[in-house]
C-alpha cells in the first residue's frame, strides 16, 4: 500500500488503476504548495516500480532509491532558480529536450521509465510545447507525473493530455496527529503548526524542521503588533529597513496576511477558525476596537502589496503605502 | 573489500571506463566509479545511464566487496601513483578507501555501492560472435550518418539487423543513409535493435586489437545492447521506437552510372571543401560520358563569393546520360572514408533525386545522399 497521509481518494484511484493495469500516459497532481503532490508522485513511482508482492514495500533497493530521488528510471525535472535581483524558478526547454531524449531510451533497471515534472506551472510556453508530443505518445510505456499548484497556469493542451487529481487540504486534526506520530513533534507545537498549515502537511513539516522559519514568523508578528502602535515616522523607518530584503518582505507579508485573516474571523464571530492560536490574547484585546471592515480592508491591502511586489514594484514604496493605511492600535501580548 | 593490483592495469582500465562517467548532476552517484571484486578479478564500472563501461583486471582479492569511488579524484590519484602494486582497502565504518602504493598512502571518501545502478553483464548470455574487424567496419562505416541533434531521438541511433546470418548496421539523419553488411559464421536471426551512435563510437574506440573476437548480446527484454571485447564490456540502452524502413530509401534504378577512382574523387572533394565553406558545403558534380576519343569525366566544383572558385576534373567511366548534381561536400567525404576499394560507383538519376554511392565490385556497403539545390 502507498504510505500517504490523507488524500485517500487520490491514493485509491491511483491504486486501482495500477492494479487493473489501466494507467494513463500522464497524471497531473494539483494543489497548493506543501500539500503532498511530490510525496504522492514519489509513492506512486515506488508503487509502479517495486517488484515486491505488496508494492511499494518501502524497504527494497528500488523503493529506497526512488524515495531518495536517485533511481535511474525515475527522472525528476525541477524548476531551476535563476536571476540575481529577482529570483525566479523556471523549467526551461533544454530540460524538456533532455527529458525527451532520455525517455526515448529503454529503462535501465525496471520495465518502465517515470518522469516527474515538479511545479510544471513554472515551465514557459516553449518548454510546455516541447513536451506535448512525448506527453501524448510516450515512447515505450513511459509515464508522466506532473505537479502544479495552479492548473490554470498550465496550457490547455497540457491539461487535456493529463488525468487531473486535485489534492485538497487535509483536516487540521490529521495534520496534527501526523506531526506527532511520524515527526515526533511536541503536542503544543504540532497543534500550532497544524493550525498554521491550513491543511498542508508538507508545509508544516518544512516549518518544523526549520526553526529559523518559525523565528521569522515570530518576528513578523511581533513587528506587526509594534507597527500598529507606532507613529507614522517610526513605521517609515521600519519600512526602509525591511524593504532591503525582498524575500523576507514577501514572507513577512504572508504572515501578516494570516494575522489579519484571524482578526477578521474573530470580529465576525468565527473565533474557532483562527490559525495563529499562540496570539489569541492579542486578538482578544483588539476584538472591540477593530471593525470587520477595517480588517477586510487591511487584508485586501496586503494582497495588493504582494501582487505589486510580484510585478517588481519598488519594495519600500509598496510597504510604506501599506503601513500608511493602517489604523493606529495597541495590541496586547 | 581488500584487494591489490598493478598501477598500470588500474590506470589503463580507468582510462577506458572513465569515458562513461556521467556529467549530469541529477544523480550524484553517476560521478562515481563502481569498484567491485568478481571471481578474483577487480571490476571497474562507470555509467551515465545511457552507456555503461565495465573493465576487468587481474587482482589479488583478499576480501570481497564493492564501493563507489568519486571518478575524477580516483582517476587523477591513480595516474599520480608510481608503477607497482596498488592496494585498496575499504573501511566499512567510515566508507573511506585506503589506497596504498609504495610510500604513497591515501584515504579517499567513497559512497555506498548499493546506490550504483545495476549494470548487466554478458556472462551466461547467448551472444553473437564476430571478428573485431567486422564490428569495427560495421560501426565506422555507418555511425557518421547518424543524426547528432536530439529532435528525433530515433535517428541518433544505428539500426542493427540480424537475418539469416547476415548482420546489417544502418544509420540515417534525414539527409543521408549509410548501411554496412557483414556475414556471421552461423545462420542467426534477431529482432532489430537501435543502438545510440555515441555508444558505438566508444565500442569502436576499444576494439583496436584486430586479433580478438567481439561478442554482441541483445538482451532478452530488448533493453540493452552489450558488447564484450577482451576484458572490456560496454552496455548501451537501446532507443525506443521504429527505425525508418531502410530498403524503401534506397533508389531502385539509375540513369547514369559512374565508376571513378575513390582516392581521386576524395582529393577533388577535399579541394572543393575549401571553397564550399561559405555555401553550406554545396559542391557540384558535373558528370559527362566519354565519346570514344575522350574518357568520361566528373567535374567537381565549388564556388564562393568571397574566396573564389575551384574545379577539379577526374577521369571516370560513365554510362548513361550527362547529369549535374550538387551534394554537401562533408557528406561526400564522410562516405568516401568508408569506401576501401580503389574504385567506386556513383548512381544518379537527376539533379533533384538522391545519389547512391558504393564500392566497385562489392555490395556490402552503400550510402545514399540527398542532393542540394543547384541554384544556390
Amino acid at each position: 500500500m502507498m504510505q500517504v497521509i490523507g488524500h485517500e481518494w487520490a491514493v485509491h484511484s491511483l491504486e486501482s488503476s495500477a492494479q487493473r493495469e489501466q494507467l494513463r500516459n500522464a497524471y497531473l497532481f494539483c494543489g497548493v504548495h506543501g500539500i503532498g503532490k511530490r510525496t504522492l508522485a514519489r509513492q506512486f513511482a515506488q508503487r509502479l516500480l517495486c517488484q515486491q508482492p505488496n508494492a511499494p514495500c518501502g524497504t527494497c533497493r528500488t523503493c529506497k532509491l526512488v524515495g531518495l530521488g536517485r533511481h535511474p528510471d525515475v527522472l525528476w525535472v525541477e524548476p531551476i532558480v535563476s536571476g540575481n535581483l529577482i529570483k525566479s524558478a523556471k523549467i526551461g526547454i533544454e530540460a524538456i529536450r533532455e527529458l525527451n531524449y532520455q525517455l526515448s531510451l529503454r529503462p535501465v533497471e525496471t520495465t518502465r521509465r517515470i518522469a516527474v515534472l515538479s511545479q510544471f506551472e513554472t515551465a514557459n510556453d516553449a518548454a510546455a510545447n516541447a513536451l506535448l508530443k512525448t506527453l501524448e505518445e510516450p515512447p515505450g510505456n513511459a509515464l508522466f507525473l506532473l505537479t502544479a499548484s495552479d492548473e490554470l497556469a498550465l496550457l490547455p493542451t497540457i491539461l487535456s493530455r493529463c488525468e487531473r487529481l486535485n489534492l485538497r487540504p487535509l483536516p487540521i486534526r490529521t495534520v496534527q496527529s501526523a506531526l506527532e506520530e511520524h515527526w515526533q513533534a511536541p503536542a503544543d507545537q504540532a497543534q500550532l503548526l497544524a493550525h498554521l498549515s491550513a491543511g498542508r502537511l508538507g508545509w508544516a513539516v518544512q516549518m518544523m524542521q526549520n526553526p529559523e522559519a518559525l523565528q521569522v514568523r515570530q518576528q513578523a508578528l511581533d513587528d506587526l503588533s509594534q507597527q500598529l502602535s507606532n507613529s507614522l515616522a517610526l513605521r517609515f523607518v521600519y519600512a526602509e529597513k525591511l524593504s532591503k530584503d525582498r524575500e523576507l518582505l514577501t514572507v513577512t507579508l504572508d504572515h501578516w496576511r494570516t494575522w489579519w485573516r484571524d482578526v477578521l474571523l474573530l470580529v465576525s464571530g468565527q473565533g474557532e477558525r483562527v490559525v495563529n492560536i499562540d496570539r489569541l490574547s492579542g486578538f482578544k484585546s483588539l476584538q472591540q476596537r477593530v471593525t470587520a471592515q477595517q480588517a477586510a480592508q487591511a487584508l485586501e491591502e496586503i494582497e495588493t502589496a504582494l501582487q505589486q511586489l510580484e510585478r517588481n514594484a519598488n519594495a519600500r514604496l509598496v510597504l510604506e503605502n501599506l503601513l500608511l493605511e493602517w489604523p493606529r492600535l495597541l495590541v496586547a501580548g | 573489500m581488500k584487494v591489490s593490483c598493478l598501477q598500470e592495469n588500474l590506470a589503463k582500465a580507468l582510462g577506458i571506463v572513465g569515458k562513461a562517467v556521467g556529467a549530469r548532476t541529477t544523480l550524484p552517484i553517476l560521478a562515481n566509479i563502481l569498484v567491485s571484486t568478481e571471481n578474483n578479478q577487480l571490476r571497474l564500472t562507470a555509467t551515465d545511464l545511457n552507456l555503461a563501461i565495465s573493465c576487468w583486471i587481474g587482482a589479488k582479492v583478499e576480501q570481497e566487496g564493492a564501493v563507489a569511488m568519486p571518478a575524477r579524484t580516483f582517476i587523477d590519484l591513480v595516474n599520480a601513483l608510481p608503477q607497482g602494486t596498488v592496494s585498496l582497502e575499504l573501511n566499512v565504518r567510515t566508507q573511506a578507501v585506503n589506497i596504498r602504493c609504495g610510500s604513497y598512502n591515501n584515504d579517499l571518501k567513497s559512497l555506498d555501492a548499493q546506490e550504483f545502478p545495476i549494470v548487466p553483464t554478458t556472462e551466461g548470455q547467448d551472444g553473437i560472435e564476430m571478428p573485431v574487424e567486422l564490428l569495427r567496419s560495421l560501426i565506422s562505416h555507418t555511425v557518421f550518418a547518424a543524426a547528432t541533434n536530439d529532435a528525433r531521438p530515433i535517428l541518433t541511433g544505428v539500426e542493427a539487423r540480424i537475418r539469416d546470418g547476415q548482420i546489417t548496421f544502418s544509420a540515417a539523419d534525414g539527409y543521408r543513409l549509410a548501411t554496412q553488411t557483414g556475414h556471421l559464421g552461423a545462420p542467426i536471426n534477431h529482432v532489430p535493435a537501435i543502438i545510440p551512435a555515441r555508444a558505438l563510437h566508444e565500442v569502436a574506440r576499444v576494439s583496436h586489437d584486430p586479433n580478438t573476437t567481439a561478442m554482441m548480446v541483445l538482451s532478452a527484454n530488448r533493453s540493452q545492447a552489450m558488447f564484450r571485447i577482451g576484458n572490456v564490456e560496454l552496455v548501451s540502452q537501446l532507443i525506443e521506437g521504429n527505425f525508418p524502413e531502410v530498403g524503401q530509401l534506397i533508389p531502385k534504378s539509375h540513369q547514369t552510372r559512374t565508376i571513378v577512382s575513390t582516392s581521386e574523387l576524395a582529393n577533388a572533394c577535399k579541394a572543393a571543401r575549401i571553397f564550399a565553406r561559405e555555401s553550406a558545403g554545396t559542391t557540384r558534380l558535373k558528370i559527362v560520358p566519354g565519346n570514344g576519343a575522350t574518357p568520361g569525366q566528373v567535374m567537381v566544383s565549388a564556388v564562393s563569393q568571397e574566396t573564389g572558385s575551384n574545379e577539379t576534373t577526374v577521369d571516370a567511366n560513365v554510362e548513361g546520360v550527362p547529369v549535374e548534381i550538387a551534394f554537401n561536400v562533408q557528406f561526400l567525404l564522410d562516405m568516401l572514408s568508408a569506401i576501401e576499394t580503389p574504385n567506386m560507383v556513383i548512381e544518379t538519376n537527376a539533379a533533384s533525386t538522391p545519389g547512391l554511392f558504393k564500392p566497385a565490385g562489392k555490395d556490402d556497403f552503400l550510402c545514399v545522399v540527398m542532393p542540394m539545390n543547384l541554384n544556390r
